[in-house]
C-alpha cells in the first residue's frame, strides 16, 4: 500500500473576485522512502496541494472541496482537527520557503525544536532538549549546544533552514513536504541544503515531496516528478524519463525555456534567444473547459478545447494528460 | 566568542539599557518642573489677585503673593522650590496651611487602590477579549468585541459611572452608591467599594486595550511562523498563547502604558462621581478654591507617576522581545 | 494564440448617485459618523426654532420625568432638559472643532519645523515630551485655575495638551519623507527649503493630520465636558453637557434623566467623531490602519 494516495483533489479559494480553483483534480501516489518532485510555475497549485495534504488552508480563505487524501490508508480530508494535529509534525512534516520569517522570533531555537518532541513523543523537557541538540548536530550546525539558547535573528538564512529541517525531522516523520526549500537561499547554500536533505533521507528513510519551480533542482534530487499546470497535472514520470522523453507540450516548453550553457553559438556570434512559451496562465476563477494549456499549445486540436484530456499511460510509470501525446512523441523523435 | 562571554555581554547590554532609560526620565521631569514653574508666572493677570478672589484687599493680595513666594527674585524662587521638592516639601496649601505633601499622603491610598484595581481589571478582561476576537476573526464574537471597543472608547467616564450607579446601586442595590472603604476596614468592603468605580474608570481603557490586542494579534497570526507552528501539530492554545501572544505583546504593553495617562485623567472625574476621597477629589477641591500650591504639587506627582510607568514599560520590552538589545 | 484574460469585466460608467451609493456601502463608518454629526450640527443651528428657552426657570415644573411636554424632563429648577441639552451641544461642538482646528494648525507648523530643521528638533521635542507627561485634564485645570473662566480660556486650556500629539504625527511624516532620496538630492541641488516644505512634504502630512484632528476633536469634547462637570470649565451660566450633568448630581437618584440624557448625547457625538476618524484612516492610509 502506498504511503500517500491522493485522488482527484480539488481545493478552492473563495475570494472577492470569485472562486479560485487552485487545485482542480490532481491524483498521485507516494511510496515509502521515495522522493517525488512537484514542479510548475507560480500559481499552478503546487503549494496549495501541499497545504491541502496537511489541511493547513485557512478556513476563511479556502477549502478542500473534493477528492481524497489517504495516508497509510486513513482518509485525511474527513479527519478531525485533533487527529490532524496528531499527524502534523509527527508523521507528516513540512518545511517552507522563507527561512527568514518561518521561525518564531521570540522563542529560542531549542524551544522550537523541543516542543515538537514533547508534544508528539511525550518526552520530558530536558530529554527533549537533548534530542534537539542531536537534531542540530544531525543538520550539521556547529556549536549546537550554544545555538539551542539562541534566537532566530542570530542565525543566517542557510542556518535557519537547517533548523527548519531539524524541526521537521525531529519526530522522524514518514513524509517530509518541502515547499520551495531553497528558493530564498544563495546558490551555494542551496546545494548544501539539498545535499543535507538527501543525506537525511537516506539515514531516516523519509519520503520527500519536493515542491519547486526549478527543474534543475528536480533533476538533482528527485526520483519521480509531477508537472502541474493551472491546478491540474500535466505529466508524471520518473526523472530521467521526463527529461529524455517529455510528452506534454507544456513540459517540452519548460525544458526548451531552460537556459543552457552549451547553446550553439550562431555564426554571427550571438546566442539564440531563450525560447519562451507564448501567452499567459489562464485565470483560475472560471471553470476551464477542455485542456487548460490549449490556448498556448503548438499541438492543439479541436478536441483539446472541448474536453479535458484524460490521463494516458504512455509507459510503465509515465502518465501524460494530453490528447496529442502520440503526435508529440513522434514529432520530437 | 565563548558561551560565557556572550552571556556577559547580554547582561551588560541589558543593564546599560535600563540605566539609559532611567537617566532619560530626568530631562522630562526637568521640563515638567520648569513648565509648571513658568505657568504660574506667565499666566495673564496677577495670579495672586485671582487666587485671593474678586473682592480682596491689597493687603490680602500681598499676603497671598508672599505665600506663593512671588515677591522674591525668579531664580531664587525656582531654586527654593526645587530644593524643597527634593526634600519632600511641596509647599503649603494657601487655605489650610497644611503642607501639601501631608495632604497628598493622606489621600494617596484611595487613589492608588482605585488605579491599581482598574489596571488589573482592565488588563485581565481586555487582553483575553482581544485575543478571543482575533482568534475568531470576523465571526460574531469578533464583531461584538469590536462594537464594545468602539462604544467603550466614546463613553465618557461620568456617563458610564452614573449608568452603573443607577443600575447596580440605585435600582438593584447590589453595590454601594458611592464612597470608599479603606482596606483596614476589611477586604470585602474595600473591594466592594471599588467594583463600580473601577469599571467606570476602566471602560475606555479596556476598549483601547482590547482593540490594540486584537489588531496586534491579527497581525501576528498572519505571519509565517504561526503557519510553521500549526504545521508542527502543536495544541491550538499553545500556538495562540505562546507563539502568537508573546509576539503581539510589545504593542499591547505599549498601549497599557499609554492608557495609564487615560487612567490618571479619569481618576479625577471618577472620584468626584463616586465620592472617593482621593487625590482626584483633592485636585478638584484645590481648583475650586484656587489653591494653586496643591494643584502644582499634584501635577508633579501625577507626571512623575506617568513617567515611572513609561519607564517600567520600556524596561519590560527587553524581556518580551529578544531582538531589542540596546 | 489569444490572450485568455478578457476585457469585458470593466464596469460601465455609473451615474453620480450610483457612485455615491457605492461609496456609502464601501465606507459605512464614515457615513455613519458624517450623518450623525450632521444631524447634531443641524440640531444646534436650528435650536432656537424648536427648543424652549433653556434658561427659563419654572419651579412649579421641577424634576418632572420625560413626558410629551418636556421630552427629556426637567431639572431641579424646572428648566427643560431637552432644550438645555440641545443648547449644550453648541458648546461641545464649538470647543471640539475649535480645538481640533487650532491644534492641527499649530501642531502642523511645529511639526514641520521640527521634522525639517534638526537643530530645533531636540529642544522642542523635549518640551513636547514634558507637556505630554502631564495628564491633560490636570494641565487644563491648572491653566484654568490661573485665569478668569470663559469659553476662550477653556479652548486654550484644552488646546495646549493636545498639540504635542499632533506634532508627533506630523513630525514622523516629515522625517520619513525627508529621508527619501529625492528630497536629499533636491536639497543638495539647492532647492529652497520653503518650496520643498510646501510642495513635497506638506501634502504628505495632510491625511494623517486630518485623522489625528478627528481624534483631537473627540478628546477635546470629552475633556471639556469633564472640566465643566468638575466645575472648572465653561461657566455655569452657559449650558454645556458637563455643566448640566454636574447640576444633575444632587437629584440623580430620583431624576436620573438630567445626567443620562446629556451624557448619552455626548457619547453619541464622540462616537460619531471617532467613527469618522476611523473610517477616514482606513480610507486614507491602510498602513496606519494596521496599527490600530
Amino acid at each position: 500500500m502506498n504511503l500517500l494516495q491522493v485522488r482527484d483533489l480539488e481545493t478552492h479559494f473563495f475570494t472577492a473576485d470569485g472562486v479560485v480553483r487552485a487545485v482542480d483534480g490532481i491524483s498521485f501516489d507516494l511510496a515509502a522512502g521515495e522522493t517525488l518532485g512537484i514542479v510548475g510555475e507560480s500559481g499552478c497549485g503546487k503549494s496549495v496541494t501541499a497545504l491541502s495534504i496537511l489541511r493547513l488552508i485557512a478556513p476563511e480563505t479556502g477549502r478542500i472541496v473534493g477528492g481524497s487524501i489517504a495516508f497509510n490508508g486513513r482518509e485525511l480530508t474527513t479527519l478531525s482537527t485533533a487527529a490532524m494535529r496528531e499527524l502534523r509534525g509527527n508523521k507528516i512534516a513540512m518545511i517552507f520557503q522563507e527561512p527568514m520569517t518561518s521561525l518564531n522570533p521570540v522563542l529560542t531555537i531549542g524551544t522550537q525544536i523541543a516542543e515538537s518532541v514533547v508534544r508528539h513523543l511525550g518526552l520530558s523537557w530536558p530529554a527533549a532538549r537533548d534530542r534537539a541538540h542531536e537534531m542540530l548536530e544531525l543538520v550539521r550546525i556547529a556549536d549546537a549546544r550554544r545555538r539551542l539558547a539562541e534566537y532566530p535573528h542570530q542565525l543566517s538564512g542557510g542556518m535557519r533552514q537547517r533548523v527548519m529541517i531539524a524541526i521537521a525531522l525531529c519526530c522522524n516523520p514518514q513524509v517530509l513536504i518541502a515547499d520551495e526549500p531553497t528558493t530564498a537561499l544563495d546558490v551555494t547554500i542551496q546545494a548544501q541544503i539539498l545535499d543535507l536533505m538527501l543525506e537525511l533521507k537516506e539515514k531516516l528513510g523519509t519520503a520527500i515531496i519536493l515542491i519547486t519551480h526549478d527543474l534543475g533542482v528536480v533533476a538533482e534530487t528527485c526520483e519521480r516528478v509531477i508537472v502541474m499546470y493551472a491546478g491540474r497535472m500535466a505529466e508524471q514520470a520518473p526523472v530521467a524519463e521526463l527529461f529524455a522523453r517529455p510528452l506534454h507540450p507544456y513540459t517540452r516548453g519548460l525544458l526548451r525555456a531552460l537556459p543552457r550553457a552549451d547553446d550553439e553559438v550562431a555564426s554571427a556570434g550571438t546566442r539564440p534567444m531563450l525560447a519562451e512559451i507564448p501567452g499567459i496562465v489562464p485565470a483560475l476563477t472560471r471553470p476551464i473547459a477542455g485542456c487548460a494549456f490549449a490556448p498556448r499549445c503548438d499541438y492543439v486540436v479541436e478536441r483539446c478545447r472541448a474536453t479535458a484530456p484524460a490521463l494516458l499511460q504512455a509507459d510503465a510509470a509515465h502518465l501524460v494528460a494530453c490528447w496529442e501525446a502520440q503526435r508529440v512523441a513522434e514529432t520530437a523523435a | 566568542m565563548k558561551n560565557g562571554e556572550r552571556e556577559e555581554t547580554r547582561e551588560t547590554n541589558m543593564t546599560a539599557y535600563i540605566l539609559r532609560r532611567l537617566l532619560a526620565t530626568i530631562p522630562v521631569m526637568v521640563v515638567v518642573t520648569v513648565f509648571v514653574f513658568v505657568l504660574l508666572r506667565l499666566a495673564p493677570g496677577d495670579p495672586a489677585a485671582i487666587i485671593a478672589g474678586e473682592d480682596a484687599t491689597a493687603q490680602q493680595i500681598a499676603a497671598v503673593r508672599g505665600k506663593l513666594g512671588l515677591d522674591r527674585p525668579i531664580l531664587e524662587q525656582f531654586a527654593v522650590w526645587i530644593a524643597g521638592m527634593l526634600q519632600g516639601d511641596f509647599g503649603t496649601s494657601i487655605f489650610s496651611n497644611l503642607p501639601v505633601s501631608r495632604l497628598i499622603a493622606q489621600r494617596l491610598e484611595p487613589t492608588v487602590s482605585l488605579t491599581l484595581s482598574t489596571l488589573l481589571v482592565a488588563v485581565c478582561l481586555a487582553v483575553p477579549l482581544g485575543v478571543l476576537a482575533a482568534w475568531k476573526a470576523r465571526r460574531l464574537v469578533d464583531r461584538l468585541v469590536m462594537a464594545f471597543a468602539v462604544l467603550g472608547f466614546a463613553m465618557p467616564v461620568f456617563l458610564f459611572g452614573y449608568v452603573l450607579i443607577y443600575v447596580f446601586a440605585v435600582k438593584l442595590g447590589w453595590l454601594p452608591v458611592q464612597g470608599y472603604r479603606p482596606i483596614h476596614e476589611g477586604l470585602w468592603p474595600w473591594a466592594e467599594s471599588l467594583i463600580l468605580p473601577s469599571l467606570a474608570l476602566g471602560i475606555t481603557y479596556m476598549a483601547l486595550i482590547a482593540r490594540i490586542t486584537r489588531a496586534s494579534m491579527l497581525e501576528v497570526l498572519a505571519q509565517d511562523y504561526i503557519r510553521t507552528a500549526d504545521s508542527k501539530g502543536l495544541a491550538a492554545s499553545r500556538v495562540l498563547l505562546l507563539h502568537a501572544l508573546k509576539n503581539a505583546a510589545v504593542p499591547i504593553v505599549t498601549v497599557i502604558g499609554i492608557g495609564v495617562a487615560l487612567l490618571i485623567s479619569g481618576v479625577v472625574i471618577t472620584e468626584t462621581v463616586f465620592n472617593i476621597p482621593g487625590l482626584g477629589r483633592l485636585t478638584v477641591d484645590a481648583v475650586l478654591k484656587r489653591d494653586y500650591p496643591i494643584v502644582q504639587g499634584l501635577i508633579i506627582v501625577f507626571a512623575a507617576a506617568k513617567v515611572l510607568v513609561n519607564l517600567v514599560i520600556d524596561i519590560s520590552y527587553v524581556f518580551l522581545d529578544p531582538r531589542i538589545r540596546y | 494564440m489569444t490572450l485568455s484574460a478578457t476585457l469585458d469585466d470593466l464596469p460601465a460608467a455609473a451615474s453620480p448617485l450610483a457612485r455615491l451609493g457605492v461609496a456609502v456601502r464601501r465606507n459605512p463608518t464614515i457615513t455613519f459618523g458624517v450623518l450623525l454629526l450632521s444631524a447634531l450640527v443641524l440640531m444646534t443651528i436650528a435650536a432656537p426654532l424648536f427648543a424652549a428657552d433653556p434658561f427659563r426657570q419654572a419651579p412649579i415644573n421641577r424634576l418632572r420625568p420625560p413626558s410629551e411636554r418636556f421630552w427629556f424632563g426637567t431639572d431641579q429648577f424646572g428648566r427643560d432638559v431637552f432644550s438645555r441639552t440641545v443648547y449644550g451641544a453648541r458648546v461641545s461642538l464649538i470647543v471640539g472643532f475649535a480645538v481640533a482646528a487650532l491644534a492641527s494648525l499649530i501642531g502642523l507648523a511645529i511639526g514641520l519645523v521640527c521634522g525639517y530643521f534638526r537643530r530645533v528638533d531636540g529642544i522642542v521635542m523635549r518640551a513636547m515630551d514634558g507637556i505630554m507627561a502631564i495628564p491633560s485634564i490636570l494641565l487644563a485645570i491648572a491653566l484654568i485655575t490661573l485665569t478668569r473662566p470663559g469659553l476662550g480660556i477653556v479652548i486654550v486650556a484644552i488646546l495646549i495638551p493636545e498639540v504635542p500629539r499632533v506634532v508627533r504625527v506630523v513630525r514622523s511624516v516629515v522625517l520619513s519623507v525627508r529621508a527619501q532620496p529625492y528630497v536629499e538630492s533636491a536639497i543638495a541641488g539647492g532647492t529652497r527649503n520653503t518650496k520643498l516644505l510646501v510642495r513635497h512634504i506638506l501634502p504628505n502630512t495632510l491625511a494623517p493630520l486630518i485623522v489625528q484632528a478627528t481624534y483631537v476633536c473627540a478628546s477635546a469634547m470629552l475633556i471639556e465636558a469633564g472640566l465643566s462637570f468638575l466645575g472648572a470649565g465653561v461657566p455655569p451660566e452657559i449650558p454645556s453637557w458637563g455643566n448640566i450633568i454636574a447640576q444633575g448630581r444632587t437629584f440623580f437618584q430620583i431624576a436620573p434623566w438630567s445626567i443620562l440624557i446629556p451624557g448619552a448625547f455626548l457619547a453619541a457625538t464622540v462616537l460619531a467623531v471617532n467613527m469618522l476618524g476611523d473610517g477616514l484612516r482606513d480610507r486614507l492610509d491602510p498602513r496606519l490602519a494596521r496599527r490600530l
